[in-house]
């Protein structure tokens, strides 16, 4: 048997469901490039386990960066009926720092650690006869979600698909989505760029979403159930689009990828995230880090390196290669203890005479530096 | 009285007086001060410390030689190496104590990280097409003696510094540099040029009358007399040196301790010179008491009494070898009239202060006779810068060994000048 076939057959055991509270540990199987900014990865569980979740919902990930642990929310883009493996789908943020590291260097085999799933934001949630699914941007993931699954049941439905997007290249999911709408009856798909650039021939429309574009592609939009996600301006524009137009709010449903204001809009939810945050920081403990000559004293998880946690709460300290290789940063420990993994930019027996490197320094107590 | 202001280093050369000490400008004009560290310092090799200066992976010693300043450091894998302390980026100095431990070698300025083996290994700012390869620090010359430091900043360094070593090698091995530790270092300013320290330590003519702890374990007769001008007490401490020297070398080098003169202070370029003397009373060692002053004697040794190995180099070095102790001096110009001496005691590297020996009895018999040398560099200065200075004879007897290194000076003075 060759590995990929082993593997599945220990998929197809019986299986318990995936529970982050026993385990958060996720290791990623596969990179899938989207477009020339998307990426999907895909994670599955060290050991094979099944994924329990609504279509729409999301994991909370914490990801180990050089610069210490952050967390950020992330839909789950595959269907949940294919549970055994969980893809997310990620858009490189300009400067972004957790996306662009995603894209850098999430790789297969690289572990992460995620809490949930969690969120409201699920057809499953509000049963409707006729979806209008409206998506810009990377907010296209749970609407992906839901269409997935649909597809993965192959009953008709009554889906209009609407997928804004800056160009026709920046269309994610196309090939698949063109291929779900020719597969399963009722689930109709109109893609639209706002311009053709850079792909000759494109016989769609182009433009914003507006009165016309609906008039086109869901003339019913009044009877249909309305989920959309995207950027802000575009979940304004065509929130504001559709109530001049005289659709029903209370068939309105959108989810913002802006964690404040989702926290505005669904404090429910973002209870969630924060009580699953705080629950997994709860796990790790929190140190007081004292610099006696700048009379400054920080917070310092015991998974977080001690210059970049002071430097967030605006303590400068001295560094320059953040990496414990130039020992620019070194400090005498006064009292307490720390875990360091350097390289090289300290020697055993200045370690031994009380020294360290706050950029490659961890808490394991209390700590008070001499800085 | 010789005017030389106006006589060219050249010139003044020329017709120097075998015999005589040097001319005024010598010792006191800044031009022939600067053509001294080009001709000399920068060119031929330069004791500067121990391998003990550097015990650990990771720690540096900086020492400056005029406008020069090196970096001699031990590398991750136990290598002993010299760089120049200047960094390849706007070239400031990278470090800045004498000694310290570093994990990389940092510039303050902008944080160019270099490796111990010089490699630059960092570089912010610099950009993607900038190569680190080529801009690692500049490496110095280095030998290491049986553990005893020299460099030379030529750019081609003089190649019999090997047979130096060998020749060296069986006199210095029994003392085992390499497993001691620097138990104390003093760094002394001596008020004159540095060849009137040098002058002053290769003879013994002034060591009577002014160095009454010295004359205590050390005779004055080891480094020439004139028999005839002698009253009947010293000729008989004197044939008792010989018989003595006679005896003890027959004796040492029966056990396999190399003890015999080898002398080839000017008839090269790396001039040296050595000799395991005897040592008066007890002797064992360069004490008040001639006892020795650690217990834990170095290397293999068993014997106590191996008296004093003396080694001297050109330009800048005199050393002792005991059976407990080593002191090592190195002479390092500083301007025409101001001279660093830096005088440096090991004992075996387990030995523990307080326990097998005392610093104050380790070190003071030294101590007292550099003051006192000190001193008389000073004099000599003084008198050397006055307009009734004229070069003096030196004796044929107990002042050859200063004729020698003076020749020495001259030669490669000429040597640079063509
Ligand atoms: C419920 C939910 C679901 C989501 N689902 C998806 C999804 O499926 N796909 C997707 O691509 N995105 C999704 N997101 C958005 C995602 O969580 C990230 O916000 C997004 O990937 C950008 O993260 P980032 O760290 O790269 O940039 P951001 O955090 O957005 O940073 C943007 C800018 O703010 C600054 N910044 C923000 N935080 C920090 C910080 N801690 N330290 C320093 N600078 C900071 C940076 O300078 C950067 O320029 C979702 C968000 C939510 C709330
Ligand atoms: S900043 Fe370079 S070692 Fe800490
Ligand atoms: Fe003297």
């Amino acid at each position: 048997m060759t590995d990929a076939t082993a593997h599945l057959a220990r998929h197809l055991a019986d299986l318990q469901t995936w529970d982050s509270e026993a385990d958060d540990t996720l290791v990623c199987t596969a990179v899938v490039d989207e477009t020339h900014d998307v990426r999907t990865f895909v994670f599955e569980p060290p050991e094979p386990r099944r994924f329990a979740y609504r279509p729409g919902q999301f994991l909370t990930f914490e990801f180990a960066l050089p610069s210490g642990p952050v967390n950020r929310c992330y839909t789950i883009s595959s269907s949940p009926l294919r549970p055994h493996t969980v893809a997310i789908t990620v858009k490189r943020v300009p400067n972004g720092p957790v996306s662009n590291w995603l894209h850098d260097h999430c790789a297969p085999g690289t572990a992460v650690k995620a809490i949930g799933p969690m969120g409201e934001f699920s057809c499953l949630d509000d049963p409707a006869p006729k979806y209008l699914f409206l998506s810009g941007g990377s907010g296209i993931t749970p609407l992906m979600a839901m269409s997935r699954a649909f597809a993965d049941l192959g009953r008709p439905v009554d889906v209009v698909f609407v997928h804004a997007a800056r160009t026709p290249g920046d269309i994610v999911f196309r090939a698949e989505l063109d291929l779900i709408a020719r597969r399963l009856p009722g689930f109709r798909v109109a893609h639209l760029p706002e311009r053709a650039g850079g792909e000759a021939g494109w016989a769609g429309p182009l433009g914003r979403l507006s009165a016309e574009f609906l008039a086109l592609v869901a003339p019913d939009f009044k009877e249909r159930s309305v989920w959309c996600c995207g950027p802000e301006p575009f979940m304004n524009a065509a929130r504001s689009l559709l109530g001049a137009l005289g659709h029903d709010p209370r068939l309105y449903h959108q989810e913002s990828f802006d964690f404040a204001k989702l926290a505005s809009a669904e404090p429910e939810v973002a209870a969630e995230v924060l009580d699953a945050e705080a629950a997994e920081a709860a796990a790790v403990p929190t140190y007081d880090v004292t610099f006696t000559k700048l009379g400054q004293t920080v917070k310092v998880r015991a998974d977080q390196f001690i210059l970049a946690a002071a430097r967030d709460q605006g303590v400068r300290l001295a560094a320059s290669c953040t990496e414990g290789l130039c020992g620019t940063c070194k400090a005498k420990i006064v009292s307490g203890t720390v875990d360091m993994s350097h390289k090289g930019g300290i020697r055993k027996k200045e370690v031994d005479q009380g020294l360290f490197l706050p950029c490659c320094s961890k808490p394991k107590s209390d700590l008070v530096v001499d800085r | 009285m010789l005017d030389t202001t106006s006589v060219s280093p050249r010139a003044l050369l020329a017709r120097r007086k075998p015999g005589f000490s040097l001319e005024q400008a010598f010792y006191t004009s800044q031009e022939i001060f600067d053509l001294d560290l080009e001709a000399i310092f920068f060119r031929t090799w330069i004791y500067v410390g121990v391998e003990p200066d550097v015990p650990d992976e990771g720690d540096v010693m900086v020492v400056d030689i005029g406008r020069a300043s090196v970096l001699i450091l031990r590398d991750d894998d136990g290598e002993i190496r010299a760089f120049h302390n200047v960094c390849r980026h706007r070239g400031a100095r990278i470090v800045h104590d004498e000694k310290s431990s570093v994990g990389k070698l940092v510039c303050k300025y902008h944080a160019w990280t270099y490796d111990l083996d010089g490699k630059l290994l960092r570089a912010e700012h610099m950009g993607a097409d900038f190569d680190t390869s080529c801009h690692g620090l500049k490496p110095v010359h280095l030998k290491s003696v049986e553990g005893l430091l020299f460099i030379c900043l030529a750019d081609e360094a003089p190649a019999d510094i090997d047979d130096l070593a060998e020749k060296m090698g069986p006199y210095l091995k029994p003392h085992a540099i390499r497993d001691t530790k620097v138990a104390h270092q003093v760094d002394l300013i001596e008020l004159g040029n540095w060849k009137i320290t040098m002058e002053n330590n290769r003879e013994c003519y002034h060591c009577a009358g002014n160095h009454p702890e010295l004359t205590i374990p050390l005779f004055e007769y080891g480094f020439g007399f004139s028999p005839e001008s002698m009253d009947e007490t010293k000729a008989k401490e004197a044939h008792r040196y010989e018989c003595m020297v006679d005896d003890l070398h027959g004796e040492w080098e029966g056990s396999g301790f190399p003890s015999k003169e080898i002398d080839h202070l000017d008839d090269r370029v790396t001039g040296f010179r050595t000799q395991r003397l005897p040592i008066d009373r007890a002797g064992e060692s360069q004490t008040l008491d001639t006892k020795v002053a650690s217990t834990k004697l170095l290397g293999e040794l068993t014997e106590a009494k191996m008296g004093g190995l003396s080694f001297w180099t050109q330009p800048n070095s005199w050393h002792h070898f005991m059976s407990d102790h080593i002191v090592t001096f190195s002479v390092i110009p500083l301007s025409p009239d101001r001279t660093l001496l830096r005088t440096k005691w090991l004992v075996h590297k387990d030995a523990v202060e307080g326990v097998d020996y005392d610093l104050k009895r380790l070190t003071e018999v030294w101590i007292a006779t550099n003051d006192q040398d000190g001193t008389l560099v000073g004099y000599q200065h003084s008198g050397v810068k006055s307009p009734a200075y004229e070069p003096g004879p030196y004796s044929p007897y107990t002042e050859g060994l200063v004729e020698k290194f003076v020749n020495w000076y001259c030669l490669r003075l000429a040597d640079h000048l063509g």
